[in-house]
């Protein structure tokens, strides 16, 4: 299932100021994520995972290294430029769905679409296709503040696969989510890698890190372990 | 579900995101209620403000206009009715005027006091001595006019009527050059109305008659000297007014000559002060209209931060943030705008209708005047102001660091 | 005394200022107002021309003195000019001798003006005698009118006022709803936060009092200096008194005040997990 490199890092480090004293969130993180993989980046809190997952998504500048997706450095690029990448090869599911209360389910998902400039029938029409493939094609002309927490994930995950990227980076998908709302978007996941979406999930959920065919451990802003498991079911 | 090209980055479309941004306007309605009659009301306070600005020069100049006559000659240094003034000559000044081959019309104008007899009463009348063929001071409304030369005939106005107790047909007595010691008049005309008539310069309720011009200069005691209050001209070509002003104050130096323009114009230095009112207080209006829209959107974007990060990370652009919340400030101004011409229309009436009761102002004359040009100056200003109040928070917003954000947001 | 007669507007046009070697001790004083006076150059001991007609300027008279005039707000956009000489050489100037508009009648101490003006509309014909208070009163409709205009627009001012800070009140309180709902989820009782709140509203609005009566001052103040030199008069355009300040003062707290009260209402009387954003 692996293919090309998707996301090369290297030497990543990223320092905070507080209190007058620099915080070493990340300290020289490397590492190479290659088409098709499904990575769990596992670790407790203050570990450095969110942060990574920032720097390799192109939302914040790491103090030190660089990031490359998909043969392009981010270093290189200006604000738009980052803004585009993520719009066009990225996309993010965080933790608390961060969806607009005031769209519905479909129109939430046209958002990136929109954005990218697809006309407006195109644009429902995969809206409505990227629904269906997680399964509330029927809630989608329902406000997402009438949706449960589980319905709004899956709704963030179709808002970001809308414009095909070639990595989706998760926070914490499940973070708010009860068991059994996190085992659909488990399942949800799985299915993506099956079909050829490469994954990269910073999670505390050891059953999402179960199902991921690499486990990369973090503490203290370094990588403490990277295990590739065997392939997922 | 491969990565892929995608077409052209284009603007975000307004179906999705625009709409999302208004729809926020209906997340807090109290908020928005609030903010919108905020706007509405300053709106209409500018509205206001611009009809004073420019309605009262209009006003007067139309006032001035309604019958014709661009011009008007009177006693040196002084305006129009503004003083008990009066020029000599009159007869002789008018036949050269009307040899004038620039001029189409010319009359003389006598304004005096005087009084009616009601049974053992009298009544203070005020009188306008006209020449039929050219006059521009009434209306006909009933009856029939006067004509040149009618020494037997009167117009009055409705007051007039009133305080005489007289209608078409009945003959009232007119006395003048009254002593006020002994309360005699040396001079009295019985005179036949004609006709009732509407004067155009008459504050409300003002009892004013009309005759033709020697019969009102008898019993004004200035028929030996041939005086008359004003002179007034009718240019035929409009484009020539200024043009045969200048000329006429050059060939009579004794004379004020002033123009429809001149007399707005000393008009306006009269009510100077209303003119500044009106831009200080438009200039408040719109001070309140962007304090009201810029707080109103900074609070919005905190609140919304963690949105606009998110929004940021899936790929939306800085300019996209921008222009929606410049979308939502122009929406709220659009809104309180039209609510605030409509308001501002009802409360220029009220103001109008107080400042229209200053003691001697002719009765057609108007503080605020609602054109299409006041309508649209305010909407525009309204507008471009609204508008442009929203970029402070749009730069807020713009700015907003994402994983900064993101980051508080999680905890 | 000075005596306004109906030619008198026709003077400004016809003043003849010269510097002309006095020639006798008869000729009559004036006194010409300080802007006249700068218009024409004029200065005490100045002889000119006067006549009460453009044809007629012929009398010689003498400026004795130059005054400043009376601030009148009546005259101030008018832009006429006055000048004063004794009743006689007027009367005798326009031809009309022994004739005035008007007697100015000052009373005894303890004399009523109502019962003086009773006395003489019954003892004397020809005339009639008003209390200065009546004319006074009549004269100055323009004034009622423009105060009518004012209070409006006081009073428009006001209830766009009370919108905003209605508004500003509900936005300042509902920025506090998450800590309101934790408050509330520990077990603070509506009443304080309330409280809380209110006390807040109170303080802004103490606050903004004081610095919009400072405002007014400054304002006042810069209005009095430009139309002061605008108008060329000592007039005041802008005057704050105390109870002026006490009432802004009193009815800007009352309504930031009740604007405060009816957002932090609003607040304590929303579901606490509504507040949180999970309701």
């Amino acid at each position: 299932m692996t293919g090309e490199t998707v996301l090369l890092a290297h030497d990543l480090s990223k320092d905070y100021p507080m209190n007058g004293e620099a915080v070493h969130a990340l300290r020289g993180i490397s590492l190479d994520v290659r088409s098709g993989e499904y990575v769990a980046v596992v670790g407790p809190s203050g570990s450095g995972k969110s942060t990574l997952l920032q720097l390799i998504g192109g939302i914040d500048i790491p103090s030190r290294g660089s990031v490359e997706i998909m043969g392009t450095s981010l270093s290189s690029l200006s604000d738009r430029q980052l803004t585009r990448l993520r719009l066009d090869r990225l996309g993010f599911v965080f933790q608390r769905f961060h969806l607009l209360p005031v769209l519905t389910a479909r129109e939430n998902v046209e958002l990136p679409m929109a954005e990218a400039g697809m006309k407006g029938r195109e644009r429902v029409a995969r809206a409505l296709e990227l629904l269906g493939y997680v399964g509330l094609r029927h809630r989608a002309g329902h406000m997402v503040t009438q949706l449960s927490g589980g319905e709004m994930q899956r709704v963030a995950i179709a808002r970001a696969l809308a414009n095909r990227p070639a990595l989706l980076l998760a926070d914490e998908p499940t973070g708010e989510l009860d068991a059994a709302t996190g085992e659909e978007i488990l399942a949800l996941f799985s299915r993506l890698n099956r079909d050829g979406t490469t994954l990269v999930v910073v999670t505390h959920d050891e059953r999402l890190a179960a199902q991921a065919g690499r486990v990369i451990h973090m503490l203290d802003g370094r990588i403490k372990s990277d295990l590739v498991e065997a392939a997922p079911l | 579900m491969a990565s892929g090209a995608h077409p052209a980055l284009g603007a975000l479309g307004p179906r999705v995101s625009g709409l999302g941004w208004l729809k926020s306007l209906g997340r807090h309605r109290l908020r928005t209620a609030l903010s919108i009659a905020g706007i509405a009301i300053s709106g209409a306070m500018l509205l206001d403000m611009v009809m004073l600005s420019g309605g009262i020069e209009k006003s007067f100049a139309e006032m001035l206009l309604a019958r014709g006559y661009q011009i008007r000659l009177t006693p040196k240094g002084t305006l129009p009715f503004d003083t008990e003034a009066t020029l000599s000559g009159a007869g002789e000044l008018i036949a050269t005027l009307r040899r004038d081959t620039a001029i189409e019309s010319a009359g003389a104008v006598l304004g005096t006091s005087l009084y009616g007899r009601v049974r053992d009463s009298l009544v203070t009348l005020f009188g306008y001595g006209i020449q039929p063929e050219a006059q521009s001071l009434y209306v006909l409304e009933s009856g029939r006019d006067l004509e040149p030369g009618d020494s037997l005939s009167i117009l009055l106005s409705t007051p007039a009527a009133r305080l005489l107790g007289a209608s078409i047909g009945d003959t009232v007595m007119l006395v003048g050059r009254l002593d006020p010691q002994v309360v005699t008049a040396s001079v009295g005309r019985r005179l036949v109305v004609r006709g009732m008539v509407h004067w155009v310069y008459d504050y409300r309720g003002q009892p004013s008659v009309g005759t033709v011009l020697p019969v009102m200069q008898t019993l004004a005691n200035e028929r030996a000297r041939d005086r008359a209050s004003l002179l007034i001209v009718k240019v035929r070509d409009d484009r020539a007014v200024n043009e045969v002003a200048t000329r006429l104050g050059t060939a009579f130096p004794r004379l004020e000559v002033n123009s429809v323009a001149d007399l707005v114009r000393h008009f306006k230095q009269r009510l100077v002060y209303f003119r500044q009112l009106s831009y200080i207080l438009g200039s408040m209006s719109l001070i309140v209209t962007v304090l009201l829209i810029a707080t109103l959107l900074t609070i919005t974007v905190n609140e919304r931060l963690g949105e606009i990060a998110t929004l940021r990370a899936i790929g939306i652009s800085q300019a996209t943030v921008i222009r929606q919340v410049l979308v939502e400030g122009t929406a709220l101004t659009i809104i309180g705008g039209a609510l605030g011409i409509v308001l501002g229309i009802a409360t220029a009436r009220y103001l109008d209708s107080i400042l229209t009761s200053f003691p001697g102002l002719p009765a057609a004359f108007s503080f605020f005047v609602p054109r299409r040009e006041s309508l649209a100056t305010a909407g525009l200003v309204l507008l471009v102001t609204g508008s442009l109040a929203g970029l402070y928070p749009a730069w807020l917003a713009a700015r907003a660091p994402i994983a900064a954000t993101l980051r508080a947001e999680a905890t | 005394m000075a005596i306004r007669l109906s030619h008198w507007c026709c003077l400004p046009a016809v003043l003849l200022a010269a510097r002309l070697t006095p020639a006798a001790a008869q000729i009559p004083e004036i006194a010409v107002e300080r802007h006249l006076a700068r218009e024409l150059g004029l200065s005490v001991g100045d002889t000119l021309r006067l006549g009460p007609t453009p044809d007629t300027v012929a009398t010689l008279v003498r400026v004795a003195a130059v005054y400043e005039p009376r601030p009148d707000p009546a005259e101030i956009a008018k832009r006429e000019r006055h000048l004063r000489m004794h009743v006689p050489d007027l009367a005798s100037l326009l031809r009309l001798p022994d004739r005035v508009d008007r007697l100015s009648i000052g009373l005894n101490p303890g004399i009523s003006s109502d019962s003086a003006v009773a006395a003489l509309n019954r003892t004397a014909f020809g005339y009639r005698a008003y209390a200065t208070a009546a004319i006074a009163s009549e004269s100055s409709q323009t004034f009622l009118v423009v105060s009518r205009f004012h209070r409006a627009i006081a009073v428009i001012t006001i209830v766009a006022s009370a919108v905003f800070l209605l508004c500003i009140m509900l936005l300042k309180v509902e920025e506090r709803r998450l800590d309101a709902a934790v408050m509330r989820f520990i077990g603070v009782r509506r009443r304080t936060i309330f409280g809380a709140l209110l006390l807040e509203a109170a303080v802004v609005a103490a606050f903004g009092s004081i610095l919009g009566t400072g405002l007014a001052y400054l304002a006042g103040a810069a209005t009095n200096a430009y139309y002061g030199r605008f108008f060329d008069t000592r007039l005041i355009f802008s005057l704050i008194t105390p109870e002026l300040v006490l009432f802004s003062v009193a009815l800007s707290l009352a309504l930031g005040i009740a604007a405060g009260a009816l957002a932090a209402w609003r607040l304590v009387h929303t579901r606490p997990l509504v507040l949180w954003g999970r309701g």
